[in-house]
């Protein structure tokens, strides 16, 4: 081996501690981006792969009831490959040894008991029913696990207001329900919502279809634009109740993972590059002190004979061996945490595979952005190493000039002591470099800021949709309208203490070129459990006479307070009125849109009809409450709020805790990383300074005051830079994580700014404790004899 | 011994200022000087004299800022930074005055340093047998004392066979007795192979070891003197 490759590898470890630090920084950044674009490409090729084999369905449709004799006109439609049409409706099931009631989404199999041609349900286990059986069903993986089902076992029914008694002959999954979410619920509740297969003929018979469907699915041929289609099934089916066709881009399950998708590729967008910006800085900042201590061996180098090109080369590949140490722990640690989180989307995604495979092409990006990231930082260094003329090199360096300036004089006029004044000229010596530990600093704390306000926004979340907004603890969903005075038959159930009506209808808004789909609320104002609450937490009432509509949904029509909107309702043929929009209000969920229930009625020139009703509950009276709602011929499902919101709770809790944990680590990474090697440096710097306080008499304690206050000073500057940082990261998250289906609030509290400081700051003052050993182990007389 | 010998270094009114600031230093104020091959020069004069810039110069670690530096028959003032590089890998070997090993290489790898890189090199050991350092072969330079760390460098400058050796103060941070072991190894590698050798010091006893002595004052050749009969460095004490 050549010396000088030794003298590499020895230098290599050397400054391994340090090298360690920033190899950390660096394999936290290469594990993130391992983890989030490992996920996100595994979601999206698991999705595809997934919806190939399974022929899922490009365009789907809702209506009442169409006869199939329609469907060969489907079929003709320009850009359509292939129809699957089927009857769908929905359940209310008792369930053994559940004392709610649970809700199902009933879909009908081929009448020929063949395959469907889309939506191809995958069986895992058992049989399909019988296509000529009425008492056979095949229910959704996730249900059967989460209740205990098992081919052969039984559960009552209720559909179209007849009870009957199913036997489970299997179990499936399907490309529609990977992630599968009851309506009107927030998160899945797999226990409470299930997805039932039944014949053609059992379905056909349970909700008066024979003969017709209630939804259709399409597939178009490659490269055919959807738009034209959806629009040309919707003339179609306009005469039939339709509720407005939509693309994939619609439908609830691929919707959410579009939504799940996007968020990792913002976190592969934002997080990565910090750290890669921290390693490169960090890398730079000791080089910088690497070259500086070796100028006397460099201009020897170059003595001997060695060319500017070894020198560099020499530099360069110390910051390489860092990197590369940095890249492999990188590797690893993101291969685990990827796993680790893939098994926590299994959890919400139900999948039959996961194409996990972290490609090749992932790691070595990885590897090339860390390198290029510590390369860069080394490059100034190493570059000046190999310009440094040999005569110069070896020459003692020039003491630093202190210079009393304006901010020095201003200094000494405050009598500080002589190890204060040390600090403070050290700071004020070198202000770049002081300014970019700073910046380090505070870019850990906006990491610990911006992974901080995730589970607040959520509890504000909770708290603004179920204790401010949505107060009714259950809600019961009428199969047909009612009257309003049916209310009173609710309000008579056991249990019930409170009940509010209120009619849903599903709508197609247009205002001029633009049209959004989304369901009009009508309600009487006054309403004292389901509360339009808005984002700055103010009550809204429904308007009489107008509409109401949530910000996201009146940008998306492009309207503005005062604009007529065409109002097509949907279950009723698409019959069209137009209604003022009255103003918008600020939501973080879905796509509201209100009106007053005696304006909605005068609309449709009728009696007031309820849809829905909210009701509070008795807890003592539960039981009876939810084997009265059993019996109840008009009530198509009940959606229990409070096990929405402990659902809600667990599952986002539980990941929240995992992410805000990772955050943390990340953020303690980054501190001790900036703060362990800034006292390095300040270590070796004033190794002969610290020496002779301590041969003037000064004690330990008191030298070490210099090099952790320092550190502590620079820490305590970086707070409120790092807060800002945070607060527009955080920022920035949540704009991006903002869709149709939801927007994360930016709830910043001052606990979470508190908290961020304090891991910082003890982080800091740990690194900087690490170092302070250093002084222990000072030999004076050494440090007074080398040149340096 | 009069023989007709070809000069080595050859300058013409070299002139180095060093300006920091808003002082300009003349370190070097037109120096006109041959030294001829196989010669032991010494080079005396008070502290800030000129001596180490001159050698620098000479040996190409610095540049002149006017005047020409020949050596042999080639120019080397305005040569490139490579050429120079080229020039002291394959021509010149140094002795400081501190020593300057690398602290993390052993002896015989900091001889190696420059072995790996010259064009016909003796063997490390060779180099390290010659000023006696055999037998610490593997020792880190924080283990061994100043006078053997000086042997250690002058293996390393003369492990090459270089054409020229440049000694600037070798023995200056050395005890007498260090310092003479030092010297005579400079003067074994003198006369065993004809290598050209300068060596500074500010140490006028040392005069009588070398064929010719140059007296530097304020930048300038003050004086030059060729000794008719030298001594042996066991014989110089100060
Ligand atoms: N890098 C430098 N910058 C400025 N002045 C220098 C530098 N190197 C040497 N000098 C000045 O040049 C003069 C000659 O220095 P030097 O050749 O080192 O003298 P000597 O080796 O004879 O003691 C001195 O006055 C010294 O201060
Ligand atoms: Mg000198």
């Amino acid at each position: 081996m050549r010396a000088l490759d030794r003298k590499l590898l020895r230098d290599l470890r050397r400054q391994s501690a340090q090298g360690a630090a920033i190899a950390l920084v660096l394999a936290c950044g290469v594990a993130i981006l391992l983890m989030s674009v490992g996920l996100s490409r595994a979601l999206e090729e698991t999705r595809a792969a997934y919806y190939e084999r399974n022929r899922f369905a490009d365009v789907f449709a809702s209506v009442r009831r169409v006869p199939r004799t329609l469907l060969p006109e489907i079929a003709a439609l320009p850009g359509v490959l292939a129809v699957e049409a089927r009857i769908e409706g929905a359940a209310v099931l008792d369930l053994p040894g559940r004392t709610e009631a649970a809700q199902a989404r009933v879909l009908s199999l081929p009448a020929d008991g063949g395959e469907p041609a889309l939506n191809l349900p995958l069986l895992r286990e058992g049989r399909w029913p019988d296509p000529e059986s009425a008492a056979e069903v095949a229910v959704n993986e996730p249900f059967a696990r989460a209740n205990g089902f098992r081919p052969g076992d039984s559960f009552t029914a209720i559909l179209d207001g007849r009870a009957r008694v199913l036997t489970i002959t299997g179990i499936a999954l399907s490309p529609e329900f990977i992630y599968t979410i009851g309506p009107g619920a927030m998160m899945p509740d797999n226990a409470g919502y299930g997805i039932l297969w039944l014949s053609d003929r059992a379905a056909a018979a349970a909700f008066g279809m024979q003969g017709a469907f209630s939804t259709v699915a399409l597939s178009l041929w490659a490269g055919a634009p959807e738009g034209p289609v959806i629009d040309a099934l919707d003339r179609l089916l306009a005469p039939f109740g339709a509720v407005g066709a939509h693309g994939r881009d619609a439908q609830m399950s691929n919707a959410f993972l579009d939504a799940e998708i996007t968020q990792l590729r913002t976190i592969a967008a934002i997080l990565p590059p910090v750290f890669l910006v921290i390693t490169t800085y960090l890398v730079g900042m000791v080089m910088g002190r690497i070259v500086e201590l070796e100028r006397a061996e460099i201009g020897l180098l170059k003595a001997l004979g060695y060319g500017r090109g070894a020198i560099l080369g020499q530099y360069m590949a110390l910051s390489a061996g860092v990197a590369m140490a940095g890249v492999l722990l990188g590797w690893v640690l993101g291969t685990v945490l990827s796993q680790a989180m893939a098994r926590l989307y299994a959890q919400y995604f139900d999948f039959p595979f996961l194409i996990f495979g972290l490609s090749p092409g992932v790691y070595a990006l990885s590897a090339v952005l860390g390198l290029a990231a510590a390369m860069l930082g080394a490059l100034r260094a190493s570059l000046r190493a190999a310009a440094l003329p040999p005569a110069v090199a070896m020459a003692p360096p020039v003491p630093p000039s202190y210079r009393r300036g304006i901010a020095d004089r201003a200094l000494t006029a405050l009598r500080p002591s002589q190890p204060t004044l040390m600090i403070l000229r050290g700071l004020l010596r070198w202000p770049l470099r002081t300014a970019l530990s700073i910046l380090g600093l505070a870019l850990a704390v906006s990491v610990l800021v911006a992974s901080n306000f995730f589970p607040d926004a959520l509890d504000f979340l909770v708290d603004q949709s179920f204790n401010l907004g949505n107060r009714q603890e259950a809600i019961l969903i009428l199969g047909a309208e009612a009257p309003e005075g049916a209310l009173m038959a609710v309000a008579r159930l056991p249990g019930v203490l409170q009940a509010e009506g209120q009619s849903v209808a599903p709508v197609r808004l247009t205002h001029g070129p633009r049209q959004k789909t989304a369901t009009l609320e009508a309600r009487r104002p006054g309403a004292d459990l389901a509360r339009i609450v808005t984002t700055d937490g103010r009550t809204v009432e429904p308007p009489a006479g107008g509409l109401l509509l949530s910000e996201r949904l009146a940008a998306a029509l492009d309207a503005a307070p005062g604009d007529m909107i065409e109002v097509a309702l949907l279950a009723r043929g698409g019959e069209v009125h137009a209604l003022p929009l009255a103003g918008t209000v600020p939501l973080y969920f879905g796509l509201g849109a209100w009106t007053d229930l005696d304006t909605f009625s005068r609309l449709l020139r009728e009696a007031p009809r309820i849809s829905a009703a909210g009701v509070t509950l008795d807890r003592a009276a539960e039981a009876e409450f939810h084997a009265a709602v059993k019996g109840l011929p008009g009530v198509a499902g009940t959606i229990l709020l409070d096990r929405n919101v402990a659902a809600f709770r667990d599952t986002i809790g539980e990941n929240v805790l995992v992410v805000t944990s990772i955050y943390a680590f990340l953020g303690i990474v980054i501190t001790a990383g900036v703060a362990y090697n800034g006292a390095r440096i300040q270590m070796s710097e004033r190794a002969r300074e610290l020496a002779s306080l301590r041969i003037l008499g000064f004690s330990r304690g008191e030298v070490s005051y210099v090099l952790v206050g320092e550190t502590m000073l620079l820490a305590l500057l970086a707070q409120p830079p790092g807060w800002w940082i945070g607060a527009a990261v955080a920022r920035l998250l949540t704009d991006s994580f903002a869709s149709d289906l939801y927007s994360v609030p930016l709830v910043l509290n001052p606990a979470t700014f508190a908290q961020a400081s304090l891991v910082c700051l003890l982080a800091a003052f740990a690194a900087a404790m690490v170092v302070r050993r250093r002084i222990d182990r000072l030999d004076l007389v050494a440090v007074l004899k080398t040149r340096e | 011994m009069e023989t007709q010998v070809q000069p080595v270094f050859r300058t013409e009114g070299l002139t180095r200022i060093y300006t920091s600031g808003e002082v300009a230093v003349r370190a070097l104020d037109g120096v006109d000087l041959t030294l001829e091959a196989g010669a032991f020069t010494v080079l005396l004069g008070a502290s800030g004299s000129g001596k180490s810039t001159l050698l620098n110069i000479l040996g190409g670690l610095d540049r002149a800022t006017a005047g020409r530096v020949w050596f042999r028959d080639t120019e080397i003032t305005g040569a490139s930074d490579a050429a120079l590089t080229r020039f002291r890998r394959d021509h010149v070997g140094f002795v400081f005055q501190f020593y300057n090993l690398i602290a993390s290489l052993t002896a015989r790898e900091n001889v190696q340093l420059v072995t790996d890189v010259a064009r016909n090199p003796m063997p490390p050991e060779e180099a390290l047998d010659l000023v006696d350092m055999g037998h610490r072969i593997d020792h880190f330079p924080a283990q061994l004392s100043g006078g053997e760390q000086q042997r250690v460098a002058i293996a390393r400058a003369i492990a090459k066979r270089p054409d020229v050796l440049l000694c600037d103060e070798p023995t200056g941070a050395l005890d007498s007795r260090t310092g003479v072991r030092v010297l005579e190894a400079l003067a074994a590698v003198n006369d065993r192979f004809g290598t050209t050798t300068v060596v500074i010091t500010h140490n006028a006893a040392i005069r009588a070891m070398a064929h010719r002595v140059i007296r530097f004052a304020d930048g300038r050749v003050a004086e030059v003197t060729e000794n008719a009969r030298r001594l042996p460095p066991s014989a110089i004490d100060w």
